[in-house]
């Protein structure tokens, strides 16, 4: 057991840094303020830099580009580049983490010819059809149904919380191809061009922060049959393969450090440290930080010595969620009402148990598969 | 980084267990518990087994040692392994090989180990003092709600404590506090375990209570605690203890502690609340590890103090931003 990095991960982290800084400035503020398409290309400029550094795909395959590198060296990548201003790659982040290693791993050779190189180079955006406005933590349930006809699936449905719909060229799309098949077994998924007739994007306002979700809508949508990823209903298992690097793929234990020093340095500014409920609460959140890495560190190390996805990755996303939400409540102690002005007021604490599997969920697939407590005859199923 | 045991660790740890099995460290303390005694045959059995003087042994440490502190805990032994092996192994060179008791001034409150205590190892503030004992120098503090004998100090026996030099303070609180964040992480582990065997097999409503969601959340979320404070004590093992490290696994764990003990006695009901049964060898030390140095308060007071003074945050914001 060995908690120091090796000389060669101190060096990678050295350049990897010098890289961000060139890449985006020292005093970098995220891209708030930009319009999608403005957005769209500075995320992409910066993808592309990362690429040409060999950063972008640096954990994929030698094969398919990639650089072989070992799991840690995502962590590191994943520290790093966490900001309090958001991801530098948009949402290409997901390209990398775990569209192209489903395409490599279910993708036609056709497939892996059209997307993986488009990926490799920061040249694509996909935005993520999953949920439906009655298939959210149940997806399974999911009804959006494609219909065989020749060499196409005709898609009749909608989706809903779909993400980065007003940048992305490509839509990854679970739908319903056998309607009598219960659940998970008559589930396919396509990989649909934004520009599809029959394809129309509603949006959904929201109040955190500044995005709005979408609603995308399909009506008689045809879609080549070329375009599935995987087999005809065999689409949860790309999805599990899919999501199980989704889960680890942000560093959450930087984000809420980041917070947390902000914090910390208003109450020194302010003189709150002398108050020892200021202190106990930052030392208390300053804990739930350091769990939710080490846990997080330890899938990591899971995968390092290859080991099969575990429910380890499940209690890592939970003590996350659990150190953003210690964090508000350090915020709401330290910034009193001056928090009362401005947006993204502990936007962390609200959304971290709600995006990408609800907490909830989680603990289903603790209590299931790492305790082997029976599975309850209510509740998830898949 | 590498999160794994070695080998060598494993054979520790898996030798250690099977000591403790056959010793059956719970039945014994369950037993011991009813007339106030210490697992003497079990220190004697740690050290033929070769299980003391491994935190400045050849090839040993305290990641080692922390390992082994575990396990005891987790078997609910009688045992004050680790503040000898640990708090005194570090403070004063050598695992003394007697029952060593910790406390802090006023020195004045029940502490553990009580009149089997030999030797005693006092926070003072910026120095730590030592105070050798006999049995006459210990009032026995009759307690049914405290899983270890315990005890205080007659009237003038404190005055008796030796200095041990200015700075000793610190080294003493941050090994007590790793020492300390081990034991209520392996006294969470035991009732944690007891608790999952339980709810498998208590049927109620014609299914095992187990299939209940309402449990199945809150041991889902139990475990991520127990286990987020395992490794945060254990990186502190393996840094030695930096004051910070020390607070922050002490916090983690002592802030837990009283949550564990009150969930795993609400999901057993009224079997726990017995003599019979052994939730209690474990949650009737949970209260106690609790509040010891002061409780999660103090301990998170000195980890922010240290993490966030604004040299600190500067430092470890030093990033490319």
């Amino acid at each position: 057991m060995d908690f120091d990095w090796t000389e060669d991960d101190i060096a990678y982290r050295a350049a990897l840094r010098r890289f961000l800084r060139d890449a985006l400035g020292a005093d970098w503020q995220g891209y708030k303020g930009l319009n999608p398409a403005a957005y769209k290309a500075a995320a992409g400029e910066f993808c592309r830099k990362m690429a040409e550094h060999g950063y972008l795909t640096q954990s994929w395959p030698k094969e398919y580009g990639g650089g072989d590198a070992p799991p840690w060296r995502a962590a590191i990548l994943s520290e790093e580049i966490g900001s309090p201003h958001g991801e530098p790659r948009g949402s290409q982040y997901m390209n990398v983490n775990w569209i192209g290693p489903a395409i490599m791993q279910f993708g036609s050779p056709d497939q892996k010819a059209f997307f993986l190189p488009r990926i490799s180079a920061g040249d694509i955006t996909f935005s993520q059809g999953f949920s439906e406005p009655d298939a959210g933590s149940d997806l399974a349930s999911l009804r959006t149904r494609a219909v065989r006809d020749g060499n196409d699936y005709v898609v009749n449905g909608e989706k809903i919380w779909t993400s980065h719909t007003a940048i992305a060229e490509w839509l990854f799309l679970l739908v319903r191809t056998d309607p009598d098949e219960k659940r998970s077994k008559g589930i396919t998924v396509l990989l649909v061009p934004m520009d599809t007739p029959g394809l129309k994007v509603n949006q959904v306002l929201g109040f955190v922060g500044e995005s709005a979700f979408s609603n995308p809508v399909f009506t008689d949508m045809r879609v080549p049959v070329a375009n599935r990823l995987g087999p005809e209903n065999g689409g949860w298992a790309v999805v599990r393969y899919a999501l199980a690097f989704e889960r680890i793929g942000v560093a959450h234990y930087r984000h809420a450090e980041n917070q947390l020093n902000g914090l910390a340095r208003e109450a020194n500014a302010r003189g709150l440290t002398d108050d020892p409920a200021v202190l106990a609460k930052l030392g208390e959140a300053w804990e739930a930080v350091e769990a939710a890495r080490l846990l997080y560190f330890r899938v990591v190390d899971l995968r390092a010595q290859g080991s099969p996805p575990t429910a380890d990755s499940n209690i890592a996303r939970v003590a996350g969620t659990r150190a953003y939400q210690v964090v508000a409540e350090a915020a709401d102690l330290i910034l009193g009402e001056y928090s009362l002005g401005g947006s993204g007021r502990s936007r962390f604490n609200l959304t971290a148990g709600i995006t990408s599997g609800a907490t909830e969920i989680q603990l289903d697939q603790i209590a299931t598969r790492h305790l082997n407590l029976p599975r309850p005859a209510v509740g998830a199923r898949d | 980084m590498n999160l794994t045991l070695s080998t060598e660790q494993q054979q520790i740890v898996d030798a250690v267990r099977t000591l403790l099995t056959r010793h059956d460290a719970p039945g014994r303390s369950k037993a011991l518990l009813a007339t106030g005694g210490y697992d003497h045959e079990l220190d004697a059995s740690l050290t033929e087994g070769g299980f003391t003087g491994v935190i400045g042994g050849d090839g040993t440490g305290p990641l080692e040692a922390a390992l082994i502190t575990l396990e005891l805990a987790r078997s609910a032994a009688t045992s004050a392994y680790a503040a000898g092996e640990i708090v005194a192994g570090k403070l004063l060179g050598a695992n003394p090989g007697i029952p060593v008791a910790l406390t802090r001034k006023p020195a004045d409150f029940p502490f553990r180990f009580g009149r089997h205590a030999r030797l005693m190892l006092i926070d003072a503030g910026e120095e730590a003092q030592v105070l050798d004992l006999t049995e006459a120098d210990i009032q026995p503090v009759d307690t049914d709600q405290v899983g270890w004998p315990m005890g205080v100090l007659k009237t003038g026996v404190a005055a008796r404590a030796r200095g041990l030099g200015a700075g000793t303070g610190e080294t003493l609180r941050r090994w007590w506090r790793l020492a300390l964040a081990l034991e209520t992480i392996g006294a969470m582990q035991g009732a944690l375990e007891l608790t999952i065997r339980y709810v498998k097999d208590r049927v109620q409503f014609g299914r095992p209570i187990g299939e209940f969601q309402t449990l199945q959340h809150r041991l889902s979320e139990l475990t991520v605690i127990v286990e987020g404070a395992r490794w945060i004590a254990l990186e502190t093992a393996f840094r030695d203890a930096t004051p910070l490290h020390a607070a922050t696994a002490a916090g983690r764990a002592a802030g837990a502690a009283g949550l564990v003990a009150r969930e795993c006695h609400q999901m057993h009901g009224a079997i726990g609340l017995t003599r019979e049964y052994p939730l209690h060898l474990w949650s009737t030390r949970l209260g106690p590890l609790g509040v010891e140095m002061g409780g999660p308060a103090a301990h998170r007071r000195d980890a922010a103090q240290i993490r966030f003074s604004s040299q600190e945050i500067a430092a470890r914001e030093a990033h490319w931003r």
